[in-house]
This record gives structure tokens, sequence and C-alpha cells, in this order.
């Protein structure tokens, strides 16, 4: 493996490449997309929760002013159910029979002329139910229990004796409930048929994904579909999957053979595209009174569908995060009638380090203790689970230049003790760290004879800045300009790349463009090889190095000559070549392959008068491995801390018990932070570039989230001596 | 959205008479409720008639009060010098509201006729929902009720009124100019609304086809002070959990004159007669404001998840009074 070498493009903070197309409204995203003879889509949401359709009465609807077809389970053909993907099964597919199985099942499609045609119709459709009573909450004795789902739980030691031998116990049950992805671009997705052959543009964070379920359901090669994401308005794991709407735009398509769109409500957005599904955990953590963590035990059950799965294992960061000999964590899911969930940013880690930082936090206060020293007093030197030393782990660093940075030192350790004027003032920090994820990856790169490059892969970019970073990265390893560089992404028939998701897509796109790069220079000094009238003729890949479009020898830059040279001189008009990455195996490499860590420090407000929580300010100290692009890279942790505040303060989305219909399914309804609830924001990168990868990256799309519930819950506690062990900390919890 | 005609009124009278003679036609201003409960399936009007295009905007000043267009939008009369000058709680009402957005196309007629924010009877996938379809019963009242109403609820409907600029108008005695078929007529703000008794769908006195034409609110005196405090979640952009607009007179030391109103628990703004009895002619003081926010909560019945706003509205109700004797103090 040869590291990238620190240089200059790579972690300036280079200005999105993409900005112009954005701010000007060029950049098009797939709602944007229109074709001739385009018709439009609309669906039919279940208004029960379980039972079945006795009929389903689609006269109104048909005869509605231009209305193509209505498709219902009556008249759909068998759709097998999507393959097997790296993020587990795909969704059930839809309109296979007379079950509902949630409140807002899709149970029809209409099409017609116009968007407008085609809602009205919709509400047009007449459906008779036979409801039966759904199971809607994971206390419900009905509910399945699906006991360790992904077979993660983990015991070392012995809890039991180690609860024995603690001086302290402290123990809490916590909660946390749905949340919903919510991009504010509305899911979209267009599907037009040729024959065999499919062309789709879709809200999507994984094109090849999109293509190989398609090929599964309807039967047709792979080879025929196309899948094009080039701009999604954010995805927030709300375009992991490929969903129930997906499929039915396909299908209507085919159906009305012409070119179908399909544009998402915002209240289908709630029960269409995943969401963060509830948690209860049970902490209870013993220590000695000197702070010595003797014994973690963490349980904790989520909702899944009733036919579909989800990663969700929120207690397994419990088992890593801390040198703690005796340690059990247990995850389990209930089977509910609930729309499907799925990954939201951060999902495990978000709704398990609420719970394992606070209770961490109040053994601290029991102990008597600093929460920082106490966290830094337990500290894992390596992977507690593997017993390897870290690739690289930098959480030391964030603690304590996190702490410098906020001020920690002022903290007056007695709850209720700062206070500024009427506002009762509190400090409180998390610790936390998000997994290594990265699965294989690949890219295409090309020089033309202009001396400039053109480099892709089947990624997408969701907002994170995939375009930018690539771009640098591109530029640095051919030694060009950025302005020389185009990167694009976002459709299938590029060089398969994974989804932008588990804080994964960077690490494994930026070794496979490493690697791409690096054998397309290896195909330059190919060309030249025997090439008597090339000063680099015969020379070694490392023995060279690259310099403004001119590939020179290291030993002597003199000896060299530039791409546009050797292209013209070969009568090339270009070279390209492929590059693939592969994940690190902690195994392999003798070490435990470490994702992202932090330290976030929060100050709140109280107004115990009348409730008032204010976030004054968060520093979040982020060990990212090597940072790409300063810039974005900021970005990513603003919009996770952005995230964490709004997991803390404001989400949740409310189901009827009764009927299992989401209450507040609009963005009236549905809180999430307004810019006056976001506070200063100071984020420092500490660290430098991780041991088991060529480009050193650990991705940060997802770290900044993660423990700003617990960190400003442990502020809440400082402010007001009072332990919230429920999200959304809202007014009427703090009312003291 | 369900097919209806548009038309454009060229005259208030021409307006009135088309409305008044067609049940399934309705006014359409600046359409920041309205469109909305027609996209999500509320309403279904088989025709709408436009009146943003009649003379009834601007504000005109005397002494003792102004008079409001029905199609003023809320940011013209929040930046009108003389509410900014004799009127600030109904400047702070108006901007702690929506947003600019919606602000500057929201006009004051609407935003009195704002219908309920009630999840249930936005949903037209909800059965049971009493102001939307009589008799059918009421899902908010055993569903998840946060943001419902505490006083003036019934046992057939606990939706909110969810306006903020009612409230002070509603504390200032503001006149309503109604226009019907049969001529005009003034209507005190705080008789114009109906709350919900066992006829939720009857929200206030209008008559089909009549239309709000102006808004008269009194100046307050001068020397009186007021204030307008909005608790909610999150900073903006959200309705009230609890409000309260106050003003008040203070001689000495003795409240003269208090005009009390709440928002964010009434189905109606909510006039607070009982703390305005209780304040009136007591010295200003941290016991009489806490009675004064018993006597304005008396009554309430609040639901389970509704039970933390009696006491988040007194306390909201004495801080807003604290604060507006303190300016005076």
């Amino acid at each position: 493996m040869t590291t990238l070498e620190a240089g200059t493009i790579v972690g300036a903070g280079l200005d999105r490449v993409d900005a112009p197309l954005k701010v000007t409204g060029a950049a098009q995203y797939p709602n944007d997309f229109s074709f001739p003879g385009m018709a439009h889509a609309a669906l039919v949401g279940s208004t029960i929760a379980a039972g079945r359709m006795r009929g389903i009465d689609v006269t109104d609807a048909l005869a509605a002013p231009g209305v193509l077809t209505v498709i219902t389970h009556l008249t759909a053909p068998k759709l097998e159910r999507g393959p097997m993907t790296l993020l587990g099964g795909s969704p059930p597919a839809p309109l296979q029979d007379d079950r509902v199985l949630h409140y807002g099942q899709h149970i029809a499609i209409v099409v017609a002329e116009s968007s407008e045609q085609a809602r009205h119709a919709a509400r047009l459709v007449r459906v008779e139910y036979e409801a039966t009573e759904a199971v809607l909450d994971v206390d419900d004795p009905r509910a399945e229990i699906v006991e360790n789902p992904w077979g993660l739980d983990t015991e070392r030691g012995d809890v039991n004796a180690g609860f024995a031998q603690s001086d302290v116990v402290v123990e809490g049950t916590y909660t946390t409930p749905d949340n919903t992805n919510n991009p504010l671009g509305l899911m979209t997705t267009i599907a037009s048929w040729h024959g065999d052959a499919l062309t789709v543009h879709d809200s999507t964070q994984w094109p090849h994904n999109v293509r190989t379920s398609l090929a599964t359901i309807f039967k047709v090669p792979e080879s025929g579909i196309r899948v094009l994401a080039p701009f999604v308005g954010g995805g927030f794991g709300a375009g992991l999957r490929v969903w129930s709407h997906v499929i039915l735009t396909v299908l209507a398509a085919r159906e009305v053979k012409r070119p179908v769109k399909l544009v998402l409500t915002r209240p289908e957005m709630f029960t269409s595209v995943g969401h963060r599904p509830n948690s209860v955990q049970q902490i209870k953590i013993g220590s000695t009174r000197d702070g010595d963590l003797v014994a973690i035990e963490h349980h904790g059950i989520s909702s899944v569908a009733m036919e579909d799965d989800d990663y969700e294992p929120v207690s397994v960061g419990s088992a890593v995060s801390y040198a703690c000999p005796n340690v059990l964590t247990v995850d389990r899911q209930a089977r509910l009638n609930i729309p499907c969930p799925g990954s939201m940013r951060a999902p495990a880690e978000g709704q398990g380090s609420f719970a394992l930082e606070s209770a961490i936090d109040e053994v601290a206060y029991a102990v008597g203790m600093d929460p920082l020293e106490i966290r830094l007093r337990n500290y894992a030197e390596e992977n507690p689970v593997l017993g390897l030393p870290w690739s690289s782990k930098a959480l030391r660093e964030c603690y304590l230049e996190g702490a410098e940075r906020f001020g920690w030192s002022r903290r007056t350790p007695e709850p209720g003790s700062m206070r500024d004027g009427r506002w009762l003032v509190g400090y409180g920090l998390a610790g936390v760290s998000y997994p290594f994820y990265q699965v294989p990856c690949q890219a295409r790169a090309s020089v033309r004879r202009d001396g400039s490059a053109y480099v892709r892969s089947a990624a997408t970019d969701i907002g994170t800045g995939t375009y930018t970073v690539m771009t640098q990265l591109a530029a640095e390893l051919l030694g060009l300009d950025v302005t020389q560089v185009r990167f694009d992404l976002g459709d299938s028939d590029m060089p398969y790349s994974p989804q932008a998701g588990g804080s994964g897509l960077t690490g494994a796109l930026a070794n496979a463009v490493h690697a791409a790069c690096r054998r397309l220079v290896q195909e330059f000094l190919d060309v030249v090889r025997d090439d008597t009238e090339s000063p680099l003729r015969a020379a070694a890949l490392d023995d060279v190095a690259v310099t403004d479009g001119r590939i020179h020898r290291i030993t002597d830059p003199e000896q060299g000559e530039s791409y546009v040279d050797i292209l013209a001189r070969h009568g090339l008009e270009e070279l390209s070549a492929d590059g693939r990455s592969t994940p690190p195996r902690s195994e392999e490499l003798g070490m435990a392959i470490a994702g992202a860590f932090g330290a976030k420090f929060v100050e709140v407000r109280i107004d115990p008068d009348l409730g008032l929580l204010r976030v004054a300010r968060v520093v979040s100290a982020i060990d990212g491995g090597r940072i790409l692009n300063e810039k974005t890279a900021t970005s990513q942790i603003v919009g996770g801390t952005v995230g964490g505040i709004s997991q803390a303060m404001f989400e949740e989305t409310a189901t009827d018990q009764g009927t299992g219909r989401i209450a507040n399914a609009t963005f009236g309804d549905y809180l999430m932070p307004v810019n006056a609830d976001v506070p200063d924001m100071d984020t420092l990168f500490v660290g430098g570039p991780d041991r088991a990868t060529a480009v050193g990256t650990k991705g940060v799309g997802e770290i900044g989230l993660v423990g700003l519930a617990a960190a400003i819950g442990n502020a809440v506690f400082h402010a007001t001596g009072r332990r919230i062990r429920s999200l959304p900390i809202t007014i009427d919890q703090l009312m003291l | 959205m369900h097919p209806f005609e548009y038309a454009r009124a060229t005259d208030a009278d021409q307006a009135v008479a088309v409305v008044s003679a067609d049940p399934h036609a309705s006014f359409l201003a600046g359409g920041t409720t309205q469109l909305d409960l027609m996209k999500d399936g509320v309403l279904h009007p088989e025709r709408l008639i436009d009146i943003t295009r009649l003379p009834l905007g601007g504000i005109t000043h005397t002494d003792s009060a102004i008079q409001v267009g029905a199609l003023t939008t809320m940011e013209e009369l929040a930046a009108d010098p003389v509410v900014r000058e004799r009127l600030p709680f109904v400047r702070e009402a108006l901007l702690f509201g929506a947003s600019t957005q919606l602000r500057n196309m929201a006009t004051i007629g609407g935003n009195l006729l704002q219908r309920a924010r009630c999840r249930y009877f936005r949903d037209p996938t909800v059965g049971a929902c009493n102001k939307r379809n009589p008799g059918s019963g009421c899902a908010a009242i055993t569903g998840i009720q946060r943001m419902h109403a505490i006083l003036g609820t019934s046992d057939h409907c606990i939706a909110l009124h969810a306006s903020d600029v009612a409230v002070p108008l509603a504390a200032l005695d503001a006149i309503v100019h109604i226009q019907g078929p049969d001529g005009a007529r003034p209507i005190p703000l705080t008789q114009f609304y109906l709350p919900p008794g066992d006829t939720p769908h009857i929200e206030n006195v209008l008559r089909h086809g009549e239309l709000i034409t102006a808004v008269e609110i009194p100046l307050l005196g001068e020397g009186t002070r007021s204030h307008y405090l909005k608790v909610r979640d999150r900073v903006s952009y959200e309705f009230a959990l609890t409000s309260a607009g106050v003003a008040l007179a203070i001689e000495d030391g003795l409240i003269q004159e208090a005009r009390v109103a709440l928002g964010g628990v009434g189905t109606i703004p909510w006039r607070a007669w009982g703390a305005e009895d209780v304040l009136e002619g007591a010295r200003a003081g941290a016991d009489v404001f806490r009675t004064a926010a018993e006597a304005a909560l008396d009554g309430a019945r609040p639901l389970p998840g509704t039970a933390f706003k009696v006491e988040l509205a007194k306390r909201t109700l004495v801080r807003t009074l604290e604060t507006v004797a303190g300016a005076l103090s």
C-alpha cells in the first residue's frame, strides 16, 4: 500500500465544485427532470394499520379527468421481492396481496396526465377494510420479539460479579422516539421503459442497488437498466433502499408505456422511506469509588416492521467505548404494525450513545468526579472487544483540545451552581465514536489529449461534498489543478460504487480513486516503457511524481514529460485506468480498524420557570482521520450537530396509539431546529491519517450527530440537577 | 386538489353577492390557510372568489384607533409606525407569528379566520372530527394532545385557535367590520368567535358570504405599557404552547387598567376577564400577578397531554405581567 503523501490540494478548504450549479439552480435534482409524454403518478395509502382489504373500488378514480390507470393488488402482476443487499433484505414488494401491515401502506398507484389529476383521483379510490387490532408499542405483549437480530450481542467478564464488586451502581431506563429522516428534497422517481430497457431517475444514495433490485423485481437484464442520480436533495439514510414507491413508479411506467414521474408528498415521506425506530434501553453501570468502571450492562429494544429488516444494534457501542472488564450488551427488536424503519443518520449509535453517555455522566456525579476525568480514566487504549490496538485513536486529544477550546475548566461541579441572571447555566459533554465501515468500490480515471482528467464512479453526493473531495484527491494524485479535473458520479453506467452511507463512502471511493489514479500514471509509464524519446522510459511508478500535468523522476525532476506530450507522440486520444478498493480487515492487519471519534462539549441555558432550554454553544472535537477538505468536513460536523440538537430537543414522530396513524407528518407539526435554535458551533479536527488505508480517512458523515443528545442532557443535569432520560427534552420536562 | 373555478372579484358588493348565493363558493385572500386545506383535501370549494385586488388594504389613523383594511398583510401592520409606538404588543404578536414569507402573504382578515391546526381536523383520513364532519366525534380528545386547548373546550372539540395577533386584539376590544348581502355591521372581536360547544364546525358569527372588510383597533393610552410573550418548543416558526398579551396602566404602583388575553390555551382567543378583575385597582406585585394567573386559568379542562399547560400558562402570564410592570417601574 502506498499511502497518500501530504499535498497542497487535499485538505484545503476548497469551495464546493458544484456550488455554482447549485446556487444558479442549474443542478438537476430528480424532480427537475421531465420527458415528452411523461405521465404523473400519485399513491393511495391505507387508512388502517392492520387487517385486510375486503374490496377496493377504483371506478370513480378511473373516471376522473386525465386518469390513465389505477393499479391495485387486484391488478398488479406478481413481483419478486428485491434481493439481499449489503444492508440486509429489501423492503417487501408492494401490491402483492390484500393484507395491510401499517398505516399509510401503498395500496394503489394512480397515473394521470398531470400530478394534480393523479392526486385528485387518488382521493377517489374507495377501500373497504376488515381491520384487526394493530400492535404498535414495543411493550405490547403480543409483539413478536426478535432476539439478537444481527448476532452482535457481546459479553465479556461477568457483569453480575462486577456489580457485586462495585462501590456505586447507577441504573436507568432511557427512551428515544421515532424520528423521520426528512431530507428537504421530496423523494422522486421517474421511470421510462424502452422494451426491456429501463431508465430511472431516482432520489437514491445508491444507484447500483436500484439497478440490481429493479432487475430482480422486474426480471430484466441489469445491463439494460440505467439509474441516474447526479444530484439528490439530501438523504440521511432515506435513499439507501429501493422502496415501494420506486417499484410502483417503474411498474406504472410499464403499464402505461410512457415515462412516469412520482414525487412523494411530505406526509408520505413519513411512511414510505424509513425512519429511525424508537428504542427503550436499560443501562446499568458499576464503578469503584475512584471512578474505575467495573461493569456495564446495556439492553436495547427497538421497533421493526412486521415483514422487514432494519440494522439498529443500539447497545453494541457500549462494548467498545470504555476499558471495562465486565460488559454485556443485548439487543432485541419488537415487530409492530409500523412503516418500515431504516437507517437514519447515525443509526444505532444515535440512540445508544444517549443512554451510555448519560449514564457515564451519572456515575461521575455519583463518585464526585469531573465528567471529563472519568472518561479519561476509563479510556480504551485498545479495542476491548477485539483485544487489538486501534489503527488510530485520538479521542484523548479530542477530550483535551475540546475542553481547552470550550473552557471546560470554568465549570463549577455542583448542579445548579452556574447562573446568568434568570438563566441557569449548564455544561455537559459526551465522548463518542462511530464504527469503521467500508465496502468494495471502483472508479475509473482518464487523462485526455488536452491534459485534462475525467474521473468517475457511480457514487452519489447527497450534499456531503463527494464531488469536491474526489476532485481534489484526483487532482492531487494526477498532479493537476482542480480546474483540470472533472469528477462525475450518480450514474449506474459508471464503475460500481457502494451507497453513500455508514460514513463509508469517502473511504471506499477515495481509495478506489487513489488506485485508479496510480494505475493511470502506470499506464502512461507503460506507454513510454520502450520509448527511446521519453525521459521516462523504463521508469517505475514509485520512481516518479506528477507536477503540473508532467510526470517526472523524483530524484531528477528535470527528467520528465507531460501527459499531453506522451499522448500526442503516441497518437492517443486518452488513457484510462480502473481502480478498486477493498476494505482493510482488522484480523489481517493485526489492529482494530477505527472509525471516527469525537468529544462534544455543550453549554445550555434554562429558564426554570418557563422550562425554556437553549443550547448556547457547542464545541465538537473530532478525530476523522485524514480530512480531505476542511470546509466540507466542517459542514458535515455542523450538519450532524444540528441533527443532534434536533434529536435532543425537537424530533418526535408521533403515532396515534389507537390507529397507527402518524399524527404530525408535516413540517408545521414535526419540529426540527430553526436557525434561531442553532448556536455558535465550533469544530476542530484532531489526529491524523488512519494507517489502515492508503488515503487514511475515517468518514465524518455521522460522528457529528452522535452524543449531542447525551451532552445536552448532561448539561441540563448540570444546570438543574434533573436527569432527563427521555427524548426529546421539552418544556414540560424542564419546568422546575 | 379537488377541481374548482377561480374568479377575481372587482368590487366587494359583487364578491359578497356571488359567494352568498353559492354555498360551494369561498373567498380567497392570502391563501396561507385556504390553499393548504384545499391541498390536504379538507376544504373543497367549487368556486374561489379572489378578493386580493379589492381596495380593502391600508391603515388609517385617528387619535384613538387605527382602522386596518382586511387585506393589510401581517408584515404591513407590524411595520406601521403607530402600531410600533402605541400598540407594541400587537407588533410583537405579529412578528412572533409564522415566518416572513407567510406574513408577507397572510392578511389580517385571513389571520382572524385561520382554521385550527389540529392534525385530526387537517387529515381527512381521520374519520372522527366534529369540526370537519359534524357528529362524527373527536379523535383529538383521545389522540396526541400537546398542541390542543384547555380553555373553552367541549366534549366535542378541543382544537386551539392558534392566532397570535388575535390575542392582543381580543385584549384591546378590537372591532371587526363585516359586509354582508344586507349591508355592513361591526362586531367586537370578543363576540366574534364561538367556542365549540356541540357545534365545533361553527367557529364565528360570520354568515356564509359575509366578508371582513376592516379591523378597528383602539390605541393604548399614553403611559400604558404592553407586552406579548410566546412560549414554544422552538425559538421561531411555531405555534404557541402558551402565550399572553398584556397591557397595563399603573399609577403610583396601583393598576388603573389591565387588559389581558391568552393564546395557546383557548379554543378562541382567550380574554382573561377574571385576571383583569383581580388586577384592576390592585397594587402591582408578585402575589397579585399569581392570583390573576390563577383566575385566568379558572375553568381549564386539561387532558393528560395538556396537563402541563395549565401551570405553564399561569407562569407565562405572570412573567408577562412582571415584564410590563417592570417596564413601568
